[in-house]
């Protein structure tokens, strides 16, 4: 490899590497949103009536994959289609992997 | 007459609460078919498309069970699981998941 490229590379891959690491402020921001109904231990769902999911734990792809469809309207809760709508991709895979590492400790 | 109307009244509103119940052990036999992707405790199998099912709420997952089988949930993998359930497998199973330990909780304690 010629001596640009390399630099650049190696500089991509160091951006990279900051980017990760400002992911889990970011995502700890944006999932503050989320503790609003999914904060609040016992909290239901009006209607139909069931508790809101406990989400801190779950696995980081399914996250994102649920929020991806709530977005697209696949899944069609309005509270959480209107959440889904507001996100960007890279806020859903910020927020996915701030609640995936949030868990209980317990296994 | 108003006695037998109260006690009538009374049983009305309280059996669909008893058939609501799912029993924990029935879930665990009928489990079987769910465990290739989500583990024998609802703690999955190390491939993270398949949702962490222990510890979740009950009628979370009875919810989830049936937005499957109505087709408001789409999951090609689901619907075909769903179709043979019962409404009492499903309370039996969504009562099995939630009564596992696993990593879910309720996202507290966030600044």
């Amino acid at each position: 490899m010629k001596p640009i490229p390399l630099i650049l590379s190696v500089l991509a891959a160091l951006a990279t590497g900051n980017a990760l690491a400002a992911e889990s402020d970011e995502g700890r921001q944006l999932a503050y949103t989320c503790t609003g109904c999914h904060g609040i231990p016992g909290y239901k769902n009006v209607y139909p009536h069931y508790h809101v999911p406990r989400i801190a734990g779950q696995t980081r792809e399914y996250l994102v994959a649920a929020l991806r469809a709530y977005q697209s309207g696949e899944r069609a809760h309005p509270t959480m289609r209107a959440q889904g709508e507001s996100l960007s991709e890279a806020e859903i895979e910020q927020i996915a992997t701030f609640l995936a590492n949030h868990g209980s400790a317990r296994r | 007459m108003i006695r037998v109307l109260t006690t009538l009244a009374v049983l009305a509103v309280m059996v669909p609460a008893i058939g609501q119940a799912g029993d924990v052990e029935r879930g665990r036999e009928k489990s079987v078919v769910c465990q290739a992707c989500h583990g024998p405790d609802g703690n999955g199998v190390g491939d993270p498309q398949y949702p962490v099912l222990a510890g979740q709420y009950a009628d979370y997952l009875a919810h989830a069970l049936r937005s499957y089988r109505t087709g408001e949930r789409q999951n090609v993998i689901m619907q075909g699981f769903v179709a043979t359930l019962s409404e009492q497998d499903i309370r039996d199973l969504s009562a099995f998941y939630a009564a596992q330990s696993g990593p879910l909780t309720d996202l507290r304690d966030l600044k």
